[in-house]
């Protein structure tokens, strides 16, 4: 029964939502790997090389020449993880702060229901939901590879990247979880986590081509994310544990951030 | 079982913008009565009822609920509890028996007739969404969900504001139901007329401090009333300026007014001797009563 405690409700109210993310973000995956057996000519190897390696750089096309660079690249290098960064920052974001700024989530804790477990059902909630983005992203990719032409990216490539991509979006939706439940503002959670993302996107592609900035790409989401070419190598197993470790820092300190705090009227 | 349902000694709660909250509040509400906690806009009275349910932290002072501290004990106080707003907003995207079954597993389960029940006897339609329905038919979710696992304790926050006469009745009929198997009801609001059929005692909030506890009789006899009385002929305004709590005493043509504080019974007989076409006493305004207790009367101000 989807009503019997906050976890199970926090899916239920997703149920329109969920299957629309889920949707948008497996099918704009799809297309943009349809399209790599028209971009893999050597024409489209040579307009790229015209291009200055900074602006790809910039743009996370390093090399898209192969299939696991271009599926690097294009598909989880950008637009992938844009998409999935907004829907996990908003998701975190509702998941107190929204439900706080409605006015509706005095009724739930006037319930016998503490604030962490409230917090934490909602936040699992919405990790919850990123898993089944990644679920069905990977159902969807890895028996299409073959039609696609992306045969020579290996399964354990396809699943370690949507691994990687669901501890990227975890790491948004509790960092926006972690912002709302800290100070009962929506705006204030959705604002400052899409800063963090921009800073964090610009610290993996544009700062470092700056020698004095290199550094900011050991400290970006996107780095933890991308870094060491999952598609390629495997589970990047440093770029894993930053994420997870930093999911878990986030959903306690928002977690007793708000269990401190008066709520607001 | 503790004798105070409800006990604050001191309670003081401070907005950082300096803006007003509680300046020590000495609350008791005994176990088994109604209790109306009455105070103007911004007196107070959300910011108590936010402290008894943990929502928000008193600054200083002690605070017990049910012989419990709402802090420590939250989640099994609160069991115990119902509790209804007045402005009672939920997420419009659900029915109201989808709701209510989320609410009362909350609670551990609450069995499906006695929702049922309940939402019969208010006439609630459980299968239309919640945004669908007037602010009256969402405010009869509200009830349901406050009464349904049978509290101990009722804390209902300006809980008939805007509703109809048919609910407003069926809202006592429940409060004196829950007061009869023995439970006690903490109800707050800025209305006289809301508190007056069910309240044992009345508390007087204003300014973040309790002003006076009375019972509901005595307030009623405290209280000024504006009386105006149309008699079938001219009579004499001497015969009533004398009378005793009779005080504006104006005489137009046929027409007598007045405002009346403590009994009846000597302006009635002043009255019987002419022939009275037409009486008209009404409801005692509560800001009436805050005149009577801020006009001077300080040795009546105590907890």
């Amino acid at each position: 029964m989807l009503l019997r405690n906050v976890f199970a409700k926090s899916l239920w109210d997703a149920r329109r939502s969920l299957p629309g993310w889920t949707l948008a973000i497996v099918g704009l995956a799809l297309m943009y790997s349809a399209f790599w057996p028209s971009v893999n000519s050597p024409a489209m190897a040579d307009a790229l090389a015209a291009y200055p390696a900074g602006v790809l750089d910039a743009l996370n096309a390093g090399d898209l020449t192969t299939p696991a660079g271009y599926l690097g690249g294009s598909v989880y290098g950008l637009l992938v993880p844009l998409l999935v960064a907004v829907f996990m920052i908003a998701a975190g974001a509702r998941s107190i702060a929204g439900d706080e700024d409605a006015g509706t989530i005095d009724l739930v804790l006037a319930h016998p229901v503490s604030r962490p477990r409230l917090a934490l059902q909602r936040l699992g909630g919405a990790l919850t939901a990123m898993a089944v983005v990644t679920a069905v992203l990977s159902g969807a990719l890895v028996p299409l590879r073959g039609a696609f032409e992306l045969g020579d990216v290996p399964v354990s490539g396809f699943l370690a990247m949507n691994l990687q991509l669901a501890l990227f979006g975890a790491v948004f939706g509790t960092l926006a979880f972690a912002i709302g439940a800290a100070t009962g503002s929506r705006g204030v959670a959705l604002g400052a986590s899409a800063a963090v993302a921009v800073l964090g996107y610009l610290a993996n592609s544009v700062f470092p081509q700056l020698t004095a900035l290199e550094w900011t790409r050991s400290v970006s989401v996107f780095h933890w994310y991308l870094g060491g070419e999952p598609l390629t190598n495997g589970v990047q197993w440093g770029g894993v544990t930053a994420m997870l470790a930093t999911t878990a820092v986030l959903a306690v300190a928002g977690t007793a951030l708000f269990a401190r705090r008066d709520l607001k009227s | 079982m503790a004798e105070s349902a409800i006990s604050t000694e001191d309670l003081r709660k401070t907005y950082g913008r300096g803006s007003r909250g509680l300046a020590g509040l000495d609350l008791q509400v005994k176990t088994g009565e109604v209790y109306g906690y009455l105070g103007p806009n911004g007196a107070g009275k959300s910011t108590t009822i936010r402290i008894l349910l943990d929502l928000i932290r008193p600054t200083s002072g002690h605070v017990s609920v049910l012989g419990l501290d709402p802090r420590a004990d939250g989640v099994a106080l609160r069991r115990r509890l119902g509790y209804l707003a007045g402005d009672f907003v939920v997420d419009g995207r659900q029915t109201s028996r989808q709701l209510l079954t989320y609410l009362g597993n909350l609670r551990g389960g609450v069995a499906a007739a006695r929702i049922t029940a309940l939402a019969e006897r208010l006439d609630l339609d459980l299968d239309r969404p919640v945004k669908s329905l007037s602010k009256g038919n969402r405010q009869k979710a509200g009830l349901v969900q406050a009464f349904m696992h049978e509290p101990e304790l009722l804390i209902l926050d300006e809980p008939t504001s805007g509703l109809d006469p048919f609910l407003q009745q069926e809202f006592v009929h429940l409060v004196r139901e829950a007061k009869r198997r023995g439970a006690t009801v903490f109800m707050s609001s800025h209305v006289m007329s809301e508190v007056q059929q069910t309240a044992d005692r009345v508390g007087i909030i204003r300014d973040g401090r309790l002003v006076t506890v009375e019972s509901v009789e005595s307030l009623r006899e405290h209280a000024v009333r504006s009386v105006t009385i149309t008699f079938g002929g001219i009579v004499d305004p001497e015969a009533f300026v004398q009378l005793p709590g009779f005080t504006d005493v104006t005489v137009t043509g046929a027409t007598l007014r007045g405002r009346l504080s403590g009994h009846t019974d000597e302006l009635i007989k002043a009255a019987s001797r002419y022939p009275v076409l037409d009486l008209l006493c009404e409801e005692p305004d509560l800001e009436d009563i805050f005149f009577h207790y801020y006009a001077g009367e300080n040795g009546r101000v105590a907890a």
